[in-house]
């Protein structure tokens, strides 16, 4: 069952709410264990899809940028309405794919109607062809209630064809470990010590948005930043030892709030030494933004629990 | 016109990356056509809108572009592009560190799995938010909808994600333990 604050932490995990109303989900994620797991899940989802890497070769990249530059008008290769891969690739071309594709095909159920053990655990371990397909067609994508059903179903059908037979891949399984609840859920292994930095630096942190947010400056004058200057400058080394730390150790949680944390830090200690409003002010933004003094708040209680 | 093709230079260098990484997601892990897809949007943000679009505005109006060019995409048959996958699947050479690239394919699959299973909106609306940081009034803006839609669809995909994650973790338990 979920807690019908649910929304709210996806709002406030994305810096969407007022001040007045993220300190009020704040209060209530203090004493919601349900909010509490479903902030650490979606922050999860973000950490995933922010470490997720394309595959797509980046060394061609200026030769790319060349030709869109050269394209000019001329007709382009990727110009919309293109044909499929086989008739860009001409007569000759095409040909010959489907000869290596027909070859190919018959290759794989030749060896699959030998019951092959390795070509089996190889071709399950792939990426399955049919759900590339998915799209915004109701008909071409699985219906969201059957998708876990279906996984389980996959999985559990390669299993012990993967425990009988001598897989090449020294892994056997492409599914998480039992327990697992997205991949980097585990269980963190950190030292005691380095929690115990990281809530005191959390704490420190809090403290310098905190009066960061409340420097006022009368318009047409310099803001008076000396002591948050200095104080962020003590913290971005810091900041950034425990965040290498976190990320060694696979605590994700505190890993993406030192991520989140460190350009602000380096902001306000990369401040001149007479600031105008605007310098405070665009600061000032990012943090109201990305609600990283609730989310500090919240964390290093969370952290400071864990260690008690 | 130097300087111009200096901004765009600057533009492509900034965003192509990104632009590639989004539509990889949204287009379920298929790489090369992501690229594409990507080369296409800023080929046309070159030939039609640069110079007219404001500079701030050039990066919304790319994921607008290449969310559209995806649709189109799924629209199309898919048949070439799954025989094209498996023919370059089977044909592609075994990893250098086998353990180590299956464990990162694993993870990346596992992501694109997730993903393929959420509808094409929620799917994009998340892709923003968590990838390109657009807040919620931009990303209405990119995939013109409101902000209210957004709101919505942000966090029915992180509660559908949340609920398959749970009932893998539930059902990979249960194998487990047979």
């Amino acid at each position: 069952m979920m807690c019908e604050c649910a929304e709210k932490i996806s709002l406030l995990v994305d810096g969407e709410l007022s001040a007045n109303e993220a300190k009020e989900v704040e209060r209530h994620l203090l004493s919601c264990a349900e909010c509490q797991q479903a902030r650490a899940h979606f922050l999860n989802v973000r950490s995933e899809l922010s470490a997720f890497r394309s595959t797509a070769p980046q060394v061609a990249l200026r030769n790319e940028l060349a030709k869109i530059l050269a394209a000019g008008s001329l007709q382009s290769p990727f110009a919309p309405g293109r044909k499929s891969f086989a008739w860009r690739l001409g007569p000759v071309a095409a040909f010959a794919t489907l000869i290596i594709a027909s070859a190919v095909i018959a290759l794989i159920f030749v060896r699959s109607s030998n019951k092959q053990p390795a070509v089996v655990s190889q071709v399950a371990a792939k990426p399955s062809p049919q759900p590339v397909a998915t799209g915004p067609e109701p008909n071409a994508s699985p219906a969201p209630e059957e998708s876990p059903k279906k996984d389980g179903q996959k999985d559990q059908s390669r299993e012990p064809k993967n425990a009988t037979s001598p897989s090449r891949r020294p892994t056997p399984l492409p599914t998480p470990r039992p327990g697992e609840q997205f991949a980097l859920n585990s269980e963190p292994v950190r030292s005691a010590d380095a929690q115990t930095m990281t809530v005191t630096h959390f704490e420190k942190s809090e403290i310098l948005l905190r009066s960061f947010r409340n420097v006022r400056i009368e318009s047409g004058s310099v803001a008076e930043v000396k002591y948050e200057k200095k104080r962020a400058q003590q913290l971005v080394y810091q900041n950034m030892i425990l965040r290498r730390e976190a990320d060694a150790s696979g605590d994700i949680q505190s890993s993406t709030l030192l991520e989140s944390l460190e350009p602000i830090l380096l902001d306000i200690a990369n401040l001149p030494e007479k600031p105008t409003e605007s310098d405070v002010q665009v600061i000032k933004d990012r943090v109201e933004r990305k609600n990283i003094v609730p989310l500090l708040q919240v964390n290093s209680a969370a952290l400071a629990r864990a260690l008690d | 016109m130097a300087s111009q093709d200096d901004e765009f230079t600057k533009l492509f260098q900034d965003f192509y990356p990104g632009l590639c990484r989004f539509l990889e997601c949204l287009l379920g892990g298929r790489a090369e056509l992501a690229q594409d897809l990507a080369q296409e949007s800023f080929l046309q943000l070159h030939r039609t809108a640069w110079g007219t679009l404001p500079v701030g505005e050039a990066r919304f109006w790319l994921y607008r572009v290449a969310r559209n060019l995806a649709i189109n995409e799924f629209r199309k048959s898919n048949t070439r592009y799954r025989l094209f996958d498996r023919v370059v699947e089977v044909m592609s050479p075994t990893a250098r560190n086998p353990e180590q690239e299956y464990e990162t394919q694993e993870r990346k699959e596992l992501v694109l799995q997730m993903l393929r299973s959420l509808p094409e909106d929620q799917r994009v609306a998340l892709l923003l938010r968590e990838q390109q940081q657009l807040s919620y009034r931009e990303i209405g803006a990119v995939l013109n909808i409101s902000e209210s839609k957004v709101k919505v669809d942000i966090f029915r995909a992180r509660t559908a994600l949340r609920e398959r994650w749970t009932q893998r973790a539930k059902t990979v338990g249960a194998t487990a333990k047979l």
